[in-house]
């Protein structure tokens, strides 16, 4: 029941309120900090200010001073929006600062008082600033970590009590909040695993970390928080729960223990991806060293390896390729599981540097089960052990892992007839070890093993164990990660490389044109062609584009081939639609597609496609003769070339000179068409391998419901309305965008605005409704779709202009689609 | 004005449920249960005694609706005899599920009873079926206007299949009565799940007053752990429950570690009845845990792989297999004719549920390790067999309740459905831990709750003016934002910061209306109270302080004080 008048009286008041108090004698606390001079420079301005939330940038305690009055409203939602202002302005706040621990403290202060508000949006906006309050205030806690302690604390139980609210977007903020917390004493993470309260004089005296525990559980609620939020009704609670489980383990030992149990239990949950995060929190526990697999947690892991999805064998095994096994039977049956995994999955092949890393971690078991090994490889003498087997593959991996432990004190003699044995599988031990050069590795194994080796280098002393030996636990996950960043590097070097190999043979098949078949090099281009579009199907970002940037190339290229033949066969003017005409329309798109549809043409690309403008507007101007149009955009390009080549740089191909002397000249197209053999001679195809960070426009359309079997309907005569799906890639506010609509031969545009679209980097998606108008009276009609762009510049064929659509030419972006529809008026 | 509140039953002790609550003169009866321990006059509740206490002509005028929570016979027993035999008329509320699933509850325990005693049928079939024809159901979150003051709505509890925590509220005076709920979900259940409402009294369950049960999953590992063990022993596996709710869980796990284990052994489900539930459970999806409700569309987890057709006969059949028979607590029916033949033989195990009512075979099993049980004067049956005990339950332990009781923040807590001396621990955690005056009562007794009335009055502009200014001048104090405030305001650093200063002005004839205190000039003899201050300026709702003093203020027009 919002009376305006009362509060549009209430407004100056609370305004005039805090301007009286602005020019009043500074407060203690103020006083007393360092920086209170730019703090109170500040406040005449803002006094002039009515404290519009959001306002006023300059002076943030005034934001908040607003923010806070509003947090007492009466209306929940503007309670919740005042909540979220005020976390906005924590997140930018600087702790460090008096000002700013001041507006941390203020926020955290209104936010603990509306912690038990009956709405639920005011509870997610409560737990989000608390979580933000708490990492300012964890920022700053070195200053005086005795009273910030207790905070820390009193802060993790108060989010506990709201990872037991009601409403589940709560809990799931509550969770993740908990995960971040630091600084938090062992007594509460103890806490929050048990449901029973512990009893705090037991522990009163205790004092861990120098922190003391708070005097007494004051909401029993937050007990046990994380065993309730492992049995959660939602697997997207329980997934954070875990996660955050596994999150604070780094901070108390016993904690982690007793954490260790409960997601052990986890495993055993009915939605996967709770058991993949699970694993991730495991994960995350061993990189930080404080996973302690006990052989009760054994069984569990066996089965994890021989699981149905290969996400959490996986999983499984990166974990196991971490953890130290106390006990030899432990560390055997944690092999025997990696085996039965191979063998039931012999495509897993990064289980060899799985089995590789845990004996490395495991010095004095691997080199046991070497001894084993070598006992049964002298056996089987007479060739019955054969390699092929997957466990012996295994075990000589593990076996030849042990010189590599970091158990420097034990003497770990392996017998060299592993090494001899080892060497038949070279490559997977290599790829176990990550990048390693092979001829050293081999000439490591022959020297093991007592082999003579061609290069008799004093091997031990440039590979082996001195190398890997201090790897720490740490470091293998960041090893392990940056395998995986190495092998997408590898993947990109292999296109490069294969993308200049075809580069090649282009330049070559150009070479051929005057001379050769032009048969051979349009098969040969087209081969090109498909071998590009096979790389750029399976790469993405930049050199995705680049690639299809490439095949658009290549098009052209074609296409001024075969202009050329035709050219050269018949030189005479033709007029009408002929093939030429056809090929050099063709063209023009394949330019213009190269000119619009990708954002981030460095120099040397737009250099490219304007050389390639400039043959297009030649053959133009040969196959139907002297026209100023066409005349005026030549020129337009070589203008444009040469403002590109202004810094010197660069230097106008022989080419581009030659032209832009023949418009120096001020003669008329007559001489080029004469010329053209000369000049088109002088065209280089030059196709640079510098893409910069190009990135190519796309778009998808898609039309809901509706397929030939599947028709929409409409009545014949009156507007139908179309909804499509629409992604847009990279492209920006300043794009054009038109759905064209052809029917037969009549075509309607329709403006695309998607500024409401989602945005998603580089993405953008949304649906839409299209009204078709002007729907033929027929029982059934096929409607053409698609999305066009409009050219930024460029020809001034306004093909369209009578119909409202757009002006200039336009680049079609998305395939075209199919849309059918079926009149339901039928007599 | 107060809330009522007599316990009929389920007064510090677990069996027919049935409260009275009266509100601002409008009674409701939440539940009508039976107790299944007695066969004598408090079978049922004492519904004679509360019609002469309250001085009704009969049930329909004295009471405004009933509300019955879930379909378990502790607290739907008696209802049938409530309005076939008692002669009740008015309207009567329960969930979809419940109403669905009642009938067949009552019939069997019906049947049971004919058939063990004969004992005096209280009502018949028919009387079952007309007094379910009378029932009005409820959705949940649904608001139903009882009649022009009355609301109640419906909020999940899990617990059971259909189960609902009952809101009810007159005027400004609101409680909430839980039935039985349990706050962590299990295989088919959801947790329960309520607002943040402004509660006066808060009547509460407290089964496990005293209990903080350990993690489902340890429970579920277990429960298996045992089941696999007798089976794979040779064993037969007698498990003993209610046709609805616990059989479908366990068969829900069991059948899950069936499929992973590739297990063979035969399950069975004694009693058409528990086939027929398992029917309803799937329409009613609606009402199962978020999992079942996401995933029925590809499977339906209650249509069990494993559960094979079943006939009395089989009980004799050698071999291993597992056994679902009702009754829960081996009181009679099958489970018991099933626990004659099968008790004898170490191979075989039998679990118990969480609860068995005392005088019970079931209860006798629980408590001690009996040897031998007497069924009555000449039969004895043998104990050999092992006995596990479920730790599964579909009741909230004490940490739940705790929860519940911390997340509503009611003003008084009444705990009802437990045993005397744990009901008594967990008052004393809810007195000291939450500070709210909890209670206790006792069958037949009644508690009076004062509430709370909400006074609406408007203020002048001025008032509003001067609080606003007053409050934003704190809130700035408070984390020290705003410096040096002028030391000649009033207003200090005071604790109590909320509270404004004005004039409540109550005249017979008029809206009360707040002023400022010069304006009390302008209207002569106003009456000078402590109003309670909602803060921001639109809309203010004081709360007048303890006494007004009405008659007073009615005599002279108003009288100043403080």
């Amino acid at each position: 029941m919002a009376d305006p008048d009362v509060l549009s009286s209430a407004y100056p008041a609370a305004a005039s309120s805090s301007v009286r108090k602005h020019p009043a004698p500074l407060d203690d606390s103020l006083a007393a900090s360092s920086d209170g001079g730019p703090s109170f420079a500040k406040r005449p301005k803002a006094a002039t200010e009515p404290p519009t939330p959001g306002g006023s940038a300059a002076s943030p305690e005034v934001d908040v001073l607003a923010l806070v009055s509003l947090t007492a409203g009466i209306y929940p939602l503007a309670r919740a929006e005042a909540l979220r202002g005020l976390s906005e302005v924590v997140e930018r706040a600087d702790a460090s600062c008096s000002v700013g621990s001041g507006i941390v403290e203020c926020s955290y202060e209104c936010a603990v008082e509306l912690m038990r508000d009956e709405d639920e949006g005011v509870r997610l906006a409560v737990v989000r600033l608390v979580g933000a309050c708490a990492q300012k205030f964890s920022a700053r806690v070195d200053a005086d970590a005795n009273g910030y302690g207790d905070l820390m604390d009193i802060i993790f139980l108060q989010l506990s009590f709201m990872a037991r609210d009601m409403c589940t977007q709560v809990r799931i903020e509550a969770f993740s909040a908990l995960g971040k917390m630091q600084q938090v004493s062992e007594g509460v993470l103890l806490q929050s695993l048990s449901k029973k309260v512990i009893k705090t004089d037991t522990m009163c005296g205790s004092i861990i970390n120098g922190q003391k525990l708070p005097p007494k559980l004051k909401i029993p609620c937050a007990a046990g928080v994380f065993s309730h939020g492992i049995e959660d009704e939602f697997y997207q609670v329980r997934t954070v729960a875990c996660q955050s489980l596994g999150a604070l383990a780094k901070f108390s030992k016993q904690y982690a223990e007793k954490a260790l149990d409960l997601l052990m239990d986890m495993m055993n949950d009915d939605t996967r991806a709770v058991r993949l995060q699970t694993l991730q929190a495991l994960f995350q526990m061993a990189t930080y060293g404080c996973l302690s697999v006990q052989e009760k947690h054994m069984h569990m892991f066996l089965g994890l390896l021989v699981d149905t999805s290969a996400l959490i064998r996986d999983a499984a095994r990166k974990i196991l390729g971490l953890v130290t096994l106390p006990k030899l039977q432990m560390f055997k049956s944690a092999v025997d599981g990696l085996v039965t995994s191979l063998e039931k999955n012999p495509e897993e092949q990064d289980l060899y540097g799985i089995l590789f890393s845990i004996g490395k971690n495991h010095g004095s078991f691997s080199a046991n089960i070497a001894k084993h090994l070598a006992k049964e490889i002298t056996m089987a003498s007479d060739g019955e052990l054969i390699l092929d087997k997957p466990r012996v593959k295994a075990l000589l991996i593990v076996s030849i892992s042990a010189p590599f432990s970091n158990d420097k004190h034990k003497k770990l003699d392996i017998p060299s007839a592993i090494f001899s044995h080892a060497i038949s599988l070279l490559g997977k031990v290599s790829c176990a070890l990550g990048d390693v050069n092979q001829d050293l590795l081999l000439s490591y194994l022959c020297h093991k093993s007592g082999m003579p080796f061609w290069e008799n280098r004093s091997i031990s002393a440039e590979f082996g164990e001195s190398e890997s030996c201090s790897v720490q636990t740490m470091e293998i996950g960041a090893h392990i990660e940056n395998t995986a960043k190495a092998t997408k590097c590898v993947d990109e070097a292999i296109v490069m490389q294969s993308m200049k190999a075809i580069l090649e043979t282009v330049e070559g098949a150009w070479t051929m044109r005057m001379s050769c078949n032009i048969c051979e090099v349009r098969t040969i281009l087209r081969t090109c062609k498909e071998e590009l579009n096979v790389l750029a199907e399976s790469s993405s970002g930049s050199i995705g584009a680049f690639l299809s940037f490439l095949c658009e190339y290549l098009d052209a290229t074609q296409l001024i081939i075969e202009i050329w033949q035709l050219i050269q066969l018949d030189n005479s003017y033709t007029f009408g639609l002929t093939s030429v005409e056809i090929l050099l329309e063709k063209l023009d798109i394949s330019i213009r597609r190269m000119e619009c549809c990708f954002v981030g043409l460095n120099r040397e690309l737009e250099v490219q496609v304007l050389e390639l403008s400039l043959i297009a507007h030649l053959f133009r101007l040969s196959n139907i003769g002297v026209c100023k149009v066409v005349l005026g955009k030549l020129l337009q390009v070589i203008n444009r070339l040469e403002g590109l080549s202004a810094d010197g740089s660069y230097e106008l191909s022989g080419l581009s000179g030659e032209i832009k002397k023949a418009f120096d000249d001020n003669l008329t197209g007559v001489n080029l068409i004469s010329n053209i053999h000369t000049l088109f001679e002088l065209f280089r195809l030059k196709p640079t391998t510098d893409f910069g960070m190009l990135k190519a426009i796309r778009a998808v359309l898609q039309v809901s419901d509706n397929d030939s079997e599947n028709p929409s309907s409409y009545v014949s005569g009156l507007p139908v309305g179309v909804s499509f799906n629409i992604f847009l890639w990279n492209i920006s506010s300043h794009h054009k965008l038109w759905i064209r609509m052809t029917i037969g031969e009549s075509v309607q545009f329709t403006f695309l605005d998607f500024s409401c679209f989602g945005c998603n980097d580089d993405m953008k998606s949304g649906s839409m409704v299209a009204p078709l108008y002007a729907t033929p009276m027929v029982c059934s009609f096929v409607l053409r779709v698609c999305l066009v762009m409009e050219c930024p510049y460029g020809g001034n064929s306004t093909h369209w202009g009578g119909h409202g659509g757009p002006s200039d030419c336009v680049v079609q972006l998305s395939d075209e689609l199919d849309v059918y529809f079926v009149s339901t008026w039928q007599s | 004005m107060s809330i009522e509140c007599l316990l009929l039953g389920a007064g510090q002790e677990v069996g027919k449920s049935c409260v009275v609550a009266t509100i601002g003169g409008k009674r409701i009866m939440f539940d009508c249960g039976m107790h299944m321990g007695y066969h004598d006059h408090r079978h049922y509740p004492d519904f004679a005694r509360a019609l002469a206490l309250w001085g009704a002509p009969d049930f329909t005028t004295a009471i405004s609706c009933v509300v019955i929570t879930h379909f378990h016979l502790d607290h739907i027993g008696a209802l049938p005899y409530f309005t076939e035999v008692c002669g009740y008329d008015g309207p009567i509320y329960m969930t979809y599920p419940t109403k669905a699933l009642a009938p067949f509850m009552l019939e069997d325990y019906r049947k049971v009873t004919m058939d063990r005693r004969g004992e005096e049928e209280q009502y018949s079939y028919e009387d079952i079926l007309r007094c379910m024809k009378k029932v009005i159901p409820l959705d949940l979150k649904q608001t139903v206007h009882v009649d022009k003051d009355l609301v109640i709505r419906a909020y999940y509890a899990g617990h059971v299949l259909g189960a609902a925590m009952i809101y009810a509220k007159v005027g400004d005076a609101a409680m909430v009565y839980t039935g039985d709920y349990n706050m962590t979900p299990d295989r088919h259940l959801g947790a329960a799940q309520i607002d943040h409402l402004k509660l006066d009294l808060l009547i509460t369950e407290s089964t496990y007053a005293k209990t903080i049960r350990d993690s489902r999953h340890a429970r579920e590992r277990e429960f298996l752990k045992a089941v696999h063990k007798c089976v794979s022993g040779g064993g037969k596996v007698l498990i003993p429950t209610f046709a609805l709710g616990r059989a479908q869980e366990l068969c829900m796990l069991l059948d899950d570690y069936w499929e992973r284990m590739s297990l063979k052994v035969p399950i069975y489900f004694s009693a058409g009845l528990t086939i027929q539930a398992n029917m309803y459970y799937k329409m009613l999806i609606g009402w199962t845990s978020q999992k079942i409700k996401d995933s029925h569309a590809v499977h339906n987890p209650f249509d069990f792989k494993h559960v094979c057709h079943f006939e009395r006969s089989f009980i004799n059949n050698p071999g291993p297999c597992v056994l679902f028979a009702t009754p829960g607590m081996i009181s009679g029916g099958f489970s018991l004719e099933a626990f004659k033949k099968w008790a004898p033989s170490e191979k075989n195990l039998i679990t118990l549920p969480g609860y068995c009512v005392a005088g019970t075979v079931g209860h006798k099993l629980m408590s001690g390790k009996p040897t031998r049980i007497n069924l009555d004067k000449d039969t004895h049956i043998d104990v050999r067999c092992q006995i596990h005990q479920l730790a599964f339950s579909p009741h909230t332990d004490s940490k739940g309740i705790m929860d519940l009781i911390e997340f509503l923040s009611p003003k008084h807590v009444i705990l009802v459905h437990g045993e005397k001396p744990q009901m008594a621990f967990l008052k004393e955690r809810i007195e000291s831990e939450l500070g709210m005056p909890c209670y206790y009562p006792g069958n037949n007794e009644s508690v009076s709750i004062p509430t709370t009335k909400n006074l609406k009055m408007s203020a002048t502009e001025r008032f509003i003016t001067s609080c606003a200014a007053e409050q934003g001048k704190r809130r700035g104090h408070k984390g020290n934002l705003v410096c040096g405030a002028s030391v000649s305001e009033v207003i200090g650093s005071s604790e109590d910061m909320d509270v404004a200063e004005g004039i409540l002005l109550m005249n017979k004839q008029k809206a009360p209306k707040i002023l400022c205190d010069d304006e009390l000039a302008e209207v002569l003899g106003m009456e000078r109270h402590l109003v309670q201050f909602e803060p921001m300026v639109s809309r203010i709702e004081a709360a007048v302080q303890s006494e007004l003093q009405r008659a007073k203020a009615a005599d002279s027009g108003s009288e100043g004080n403080e």
